[in-house]
């Protein structure tokens, strides 16, 4: 690969809307105010499975203030959300109560505490069930089905090779189950959408949101109008993590509704309570892993199975399931793997989307069972994965081969150079502290590959005086991809950030690219954005090869100007290329559509090429633990990962330090907790996210494996680094106390019960 | 509702006394949760929070005084109260919450977990009340009946805390508190300690221990104290003492920590409350 | 209920339900929307305003406390021109900003400290900062943007 001088990426650069953010003039959803307003508040159920039996919302309705009261039957629609088959979600609930928290009525009214306090006030009879709790239950025979098609919400198989054949070559084996709680997104910004219905018979919606295609969809759906009715426009978003889909579906479909109906616009901002209850959280997991291995450490073998608890409704288990099941064997050159993924419904709040998408809570089994294996082969854990790691030309537990952007053994040498200089742990250990080193090694597929079809489209519009506007379908829910999509238009035309402008991501206006997820941001959207900056400046070296009467393999783009390649001295504004090229009739603009390759799989076993590349990444976490309270002080984190091609150094930084962070609170202090199928810790002060106190110090290491089906080289980022420090803490509790936590989260609580025993 | 700004106490009273469904707010942090969460509800605020005499922090011969409606960031930011006090104020919540919340609210609200309150027992504060009918003091242990609970009625308001001179000039004091992570964090459990040294050993001439969230109220441990008084400390007393401990507290299991975790840890916030006062 | 306080400098009145939130008061009534409401319950920070200097959660007051005090508020940190202050100028530079909605109080908090102690110990900006949840950025980058603004005011820049 030739290596080629960059100026616009690579670096460090600030993001381009910054400026809105700290000045607080970026409007996110609940700042909009549009005349006639009105909001709505939904009215949830109490228990957590039954059948509806009245709803009387009469006294409700009487509230001076309250407007209308919408229930299932005024739906337009088929009152349906859902991402995939089984398509088995209410927007409102209308026979049956499947979640404790789930809506059953909205209310609008003049003002959010009106419609709050009518919400209180309306009657619901429910003939209770007993709810379906545990994942076992739920899978039992003659069991209750919570959806007509029973209780299995999807399940899949990945077969590579022979298992039992690979166990009887085995000269050591370990088996173990592992366990990992339900985890909250807990974004800032709680969800929001505020409908407004259009003269001309069209509804805008803006939305808190990280898909607003599929938002789009069920939009149209529900009001039963045709699409192109509907325009979703993505306001700023507070954070997403995968946690804004369903459930803006939901609230956007539902506002929607009533805007049309009132032809007035309708805000529906939610709580943080109704975040956390009405909304997906990530699946908890149950993972049985066997692994067995030669003597001088060769894995030969690994058989998994998944058990995910998905909640009342699917949403996107059937995705989780089966990046369960491809991530589940590790970033590992093993020849027999048999995997069995599956989730389950239970009464319990919805599970779906949430950053990482699966492979945290594999990550967490598997590496913590390669350790197990390491103390079993007495083998040295970071040899152990060395050994076994993938390397370019082995094929991975799909028999997908990479020949290109398999950075993994990169990344574990860094972190071996640095596991050099590190703390010292055996003299410290005194009678207080425990001191202990983790290390994970993992992979996270980037972009949707089997999951669907994977393209997203884009603009770029250089106007006349040689600035550009972009436009793209995915958005920007705090990652930074605005400002990467800035970059990479910048470098490709030779022009200076401040003359790019990304607009608001809106449905109107390019191709439908599905959900913002999988990391795919810079890769599938900046392959768009690269596309159509292309396709522009062709137009721009065309005229300019006219203007300066040569070959167009002369004419550089650069800085503003346009250059002749051997005389610097010959150059042409952009801005006068870009009018001249207008008034001769070449294109100053591009839409651009980017496909990624397909997945090309046996759906039976999934072997076959299914994502387009994978980011890989080796972590390392060095702790002490407070043997009399259970506190952990993380002394050192490192994270490396292979991102393919650094295109802003400080937004790379940012995913690899929150994801990191994300991770550890999965790893350590999240846990939504139920009891009876209700949440009990709906809020901020009983769910605890890490707070600046309980930071940990990670430092980033990049390594850059070209990956061809990226922008420059790119890889995704903002998923890898949960699953990475999340394994690499529990690692580093073993390695600190002696106990093996096979649960997460490992509290200071566990700690303490674990070791005093 | 009406929200009015008394001047002066005898105002305030006035107020309370006008109005059957009026509730007294300082900083309002606990109270507008309970609020918004319809657990109370009410047509008059009396806000005491403007009332200068409340805000103040004096020093005599003979006792120091808090007011009511000093700000827990006040007090967590004061250079001479005593440490134990400091270190309580300044655990609650953050700093937002610390310069709206009152020592007289936390007081008032009662919270078992509450950490500035295990404190104010283990310095011997007395609550001054004030009513239309008068005033009476009450030692800050015999206040709390149960969980949000105290004997305050209806019409009078806590105006002040008082505490006797020996507390302030024999400084050995010291809180330790756990909660579920290191900010913003309510305790698991909660430990003051006030130590009066003596002799070249430092042996222990007076002591008071004062526990939280391990009982309805915020405990007072007299056993745990008559056990140690006397003694000189070393590990192996503090390991018995820790004995007494577990027999005197009743911690349940909820949504913050289990009983076994609080019993377990409360050793640990012990000895190293003492570790401070002895180092 | 009348109120009448200073807000970013400039005199407010306003005549609204004594039990109205101060937050509400200042998105809905004076349509200062940089303020956010994050959990309703002071929890998270994101709320936060400086009233009378000093960091509060603008969810736990209702509109009568602000009477005749100095309530500053992000829009308030932006000089008069649009020149970002030092410590947005900051935020942006260190990458410390990501969804951005963290981003209002955790300056406002930063601010404070600053004007009470220039020169913060990492133990200090902690502790200023302890009452902003952040779910983006790890902190990291904003105690470097906080130190940054103070390591510039030590050098006299």
């Amino acid at each position: 690969m030739v290596k080629k001088s960059f100026t616009k990426i690579g670096i460090a650069v600030k993001k381009i809307d910054g400026v809105e953010l700290v000045t607080g003039k970026a409007k996110f959803t609940a700042d909009m105010k549009f005349p006639n307003m009105l909001y709505g508040y939904a009215c949830r159920a109490n228990v957590a499975a039954g059948r509806i039996k009245k709803i009387d919302y009469s006294t409700a309705l009487a509230i001076p203030g309250v407007v209308t009261i919408l229930l299932a039957k005024d739906i337009p629609g088929p009152n349906i959300i859902g991402i995939l088959p089984p398509f088995d979600q209410p927007l409102l609930a209308s026979e049956e109560i499947r979640y404790e928290g789930e809506s059953i009525a909205l209310i609008i009214a003049k003002t959010k505490a009106v419609a709050k306090s009518a919400a209180a006030k309306i009657i619901i009879e429910i003939d209770p069930w007993n709810p379906i709790l545990r994942v076992d239950e739920a899978s039992k025979e003659g069991v209750r089905k919570i959806h007509p098609q029973g209780n299995v919400i999807f399940s899949k198989k990945l077969i590579k090779g022979d298992v039992k054949k690979g166990f009887e070559e085995a000269e050591v084996i370990v088996e173990n189950t592992y366990h990992t709680g339900f985890q909250e997104h807990a974004y800032l910004e709680p969800e929001a959408v505020c409908a407004v219905p259009m003269a001309n018979g069209r509804i805008t919606i803006y939305a808190s949101c990280q898909s607003p295609f599929h938002l789009r969809t069920h939009i149209s759906a529900n009001l039963n109008v045709p699409a192109s009715r509907v325009e979703v426009i993505q306001a700023y978003t507070g954070g997403s993590f995968g946690g804004k889909d369903d459930v803006a579906a939901e609230i956007g479909s539902l506002a929607s509704i009533a805007a049309v109906k009132l032809g007035k616009p309708v805000m529906i901002a939610h709580e943080r309570e109704e975040s956390i209850i009405g909304s997906n959280l990530r699946h908890a997991s149950r993972i049985h892993y066997k692994t067995g291995a030669k003597k001088d450490g060769t894995i030969v073998a690994r058989e998994i199975e998944i058990l995910l608890d998905g909640g009342a409704y699917a949403s996107e288990s059937p995705f989780v399931v089966m990046k369960a099941l491809i991530h589940a064997a590790g970033p590992y050159n093993i020849p027999h793997v048999f995997v069995k993924s599956t989730a389950v419904y239970t009464n319990k709040t919805y599970c779906g989307a949430c950053r990482g998408f699966g492979v945290p809570q594999v990550t967490f089994a598997s590496e913590s069972q390669v350790d197990e294996l390491a103390a079993a082969l007495k083998i040295d854990p970071l040899e152990l994965r060395y050994k076994n790691g993938l390397r370019h030309g082995d094929a991975t537990a799909t028999g997908q081969v990479f020949n290109q952007s398999v950075g993994l053994i990169e990344t574990i040498n860094k972190i071996k150079e640095k596991k050099k200089h590190s703390h010292p742990t055996e003299e410290l250990n005194n009678s207080r502290w425990l001191y202990g080193t983790g290390f994970s090694c993992m992979l996270q597929g980037i972009s949707n590959g089997a999951e669907g079809i994977d393209v997203v489209g884009a603009s770029v519009q250089m106007s006349q005086d040689g600035s550009v506007l972009i436009g793209v379908g995915l958005t920007d829910m705090g990652q930074g991809s605005r400002t990467v999509f800035a970059q990479i238009v910048a470098e490709v035309l030779g022009i200076t950030i401040d003359k790019v402008t990304v607009k608001q991501v809106d449905t109107d206006s390019v191709h439908d690219s599905g959900p913002t997820v999988a990391s795919r941001g810079t890769t599938v959207g900046g392959m768009a954005v690269f596309k159509a900056a292309q396709e522009v400046k062709k137009s721009l070296v065309k005229m300019a090869s006219l203007m300066f009467k040569s070959e167009e393999d002369q004419i550089i783009l650069k800085d503003n100007f346009v250059f002749l390649k051997n005389n610097n001295l010959a150059k042409i504004p952009t801005k006068e290329v870009a009018s001249a090229a207008y008034w001769t009739g070449f294109p100053i603009m591009d839409l651009a559509f980017s496909k990624a390759p397909e997945a090309n799989y046996n759906h039976e076993t999934h072997q076959g090429d299914i994502y387009i590349a994978y980011n890989f990444g080796t972590h390392m976490m060095n702790i002490r633990v407070d043997r009399y309270t259970g506190k952990v002080e993380v002394l050192q984190h490192i994270a490396a990962h292979d991102v393919g091609k650094v295109i802003n150094l400080l937004g790379i930084e940012g995913q690899v330090e929150g994801g990191s962070l994300f991770g550890f609170g999965l790893a350590h202090m999240e846990k939504v907790i139920f009891q009876e199928g209700k949440i009990i810790n709906a809020n901020f002060a009983d769910y605890a996210v890490p707070t600046v106190k309980d930071r940990i110090p990670t430092e980033t290491i990049l390594v850059e494996d070209y990956n061809p089906t990226g922008p420059f080289g790119a890889k995704g980022i903002g998923e890898p680094p949960v699953a990475g420090a999340a394994a690499a803490f529990a690692n580093a509790v073993a390695d600190a106390t002696g106990v093996r936590f096979r649960k997460l989260p490992i509290t200071r609580e566990d700690i303490l019960m674990a070791i005093t025993n | 509702m009406r929200y009015l700004f008394p001047i002066t106490i005898k105002e305030a009273l006035e107020y309370v006394s006008s109005e059957k469904d009026s509730k007294f707010i300082a900083g309002g942090t606990d109270l507008i949760n309970q609020i918004s969460d319809g657990f109370i509800t009410s047509q008059m605020l009396i806000d005491l929070s403007q009332i200068e005499k409340l805000k103040k922090i004096e020093r005599t011969e003979e006792e120091f005084k808090i007011g009511a409606a000093v700000t827990l960031e006040d007090i967590a930011s004061s250079k001479f109260l005593p440490q134990c006090l400091i270190q309580g104020a300044k655990s609650i919540g953050s700093p937002q919450i610390r310069n709206l919340g009152t020592i007289g609210g936390n007081i008032c609200n009662a919270s078992p977990c509450g950490d500035i309150l295990t404190p104010i027992i283990v310095l011997g504060g007395k609550l001054v009340l004030i009513s239309s009918y008068g005033k009476r003091e009450i030692s800050a242990e015999d206040f709390f009946i149960g969980p949000k609970k105290t004997i305050i009625t209806g019409n009078e308001i806590l105006t002040e805390i008082v505490f006797k001179k020996l507390f302030l000039s024999e400084r050995n004091s010291s809180f330790r508190k756990i909660g579920k992570r290191n900010g913003q964090t309510i305790s698991q459990v909660n430990v003051a300690i006030w130590v009066k040294k003596r002799g070249k050993d430092n042996e222990v001439e007076d002591i008071r221990v004062a526990v939280g969230s391990v009982a309805p109220i915020p405990l007072r441990l007299e056993k745990v104290e008559i056990f140690l008084k006397g003694r000189t400390i070393d590990q192996e007393i503090l390991k018995d003492a820790m004995k007494v401990i577990d027999e005197q507290i009743k911690p349940i299991s909820d949504v913050r920590a289990s009983e076994n975790y609080r019993r377990m840890v409360i050793g640990s916030l012990f000895q190293d409350a003492f570790k401070e006062i002895y180092k | 209920m009348i109120i009448e306080f200073t807000c970013n400098g400039e005199m407010k009145r306003a005549d609204v339900p004594a039990d109205m939130r101060a937050i509400d008061l200042i998105r809905d009534v004076l349509g200062l929307t940089g303020t956010k409401e994050g959990c309703g319950r002071g929890e998270c920070g994101a709320c936060t305003i400086l009233l009378d200097g000093k960091p509060v959660s603008s969810c736990l007051l209702y509109a009568p406390k602000l009477n005749g005090r100095k309530v500053q508020t992000i829009e308030g940190i932006t000089e008069k021109d649009g020149k970002l202050s030092p410590i947005q100028e900051a935020f942006i530079e260190e990458g410390a900003v990501q969804c951005g909605f963290c981003t209002p109080g955790m300056i406002l908090s930063s601010k404070a400290l600053l004007e009470k102690n220039p020169y913060p110990s990492d133990e200090e900006i902690e502790e200023a900062i302890s009452g902003n949840i952040c779910r983006c950025t790890g902190y990291t980058k904003i105690i470097k943007a906080i130190k940054s603004v103070s390591d510039k005011m030590d050098m006299g820049n």
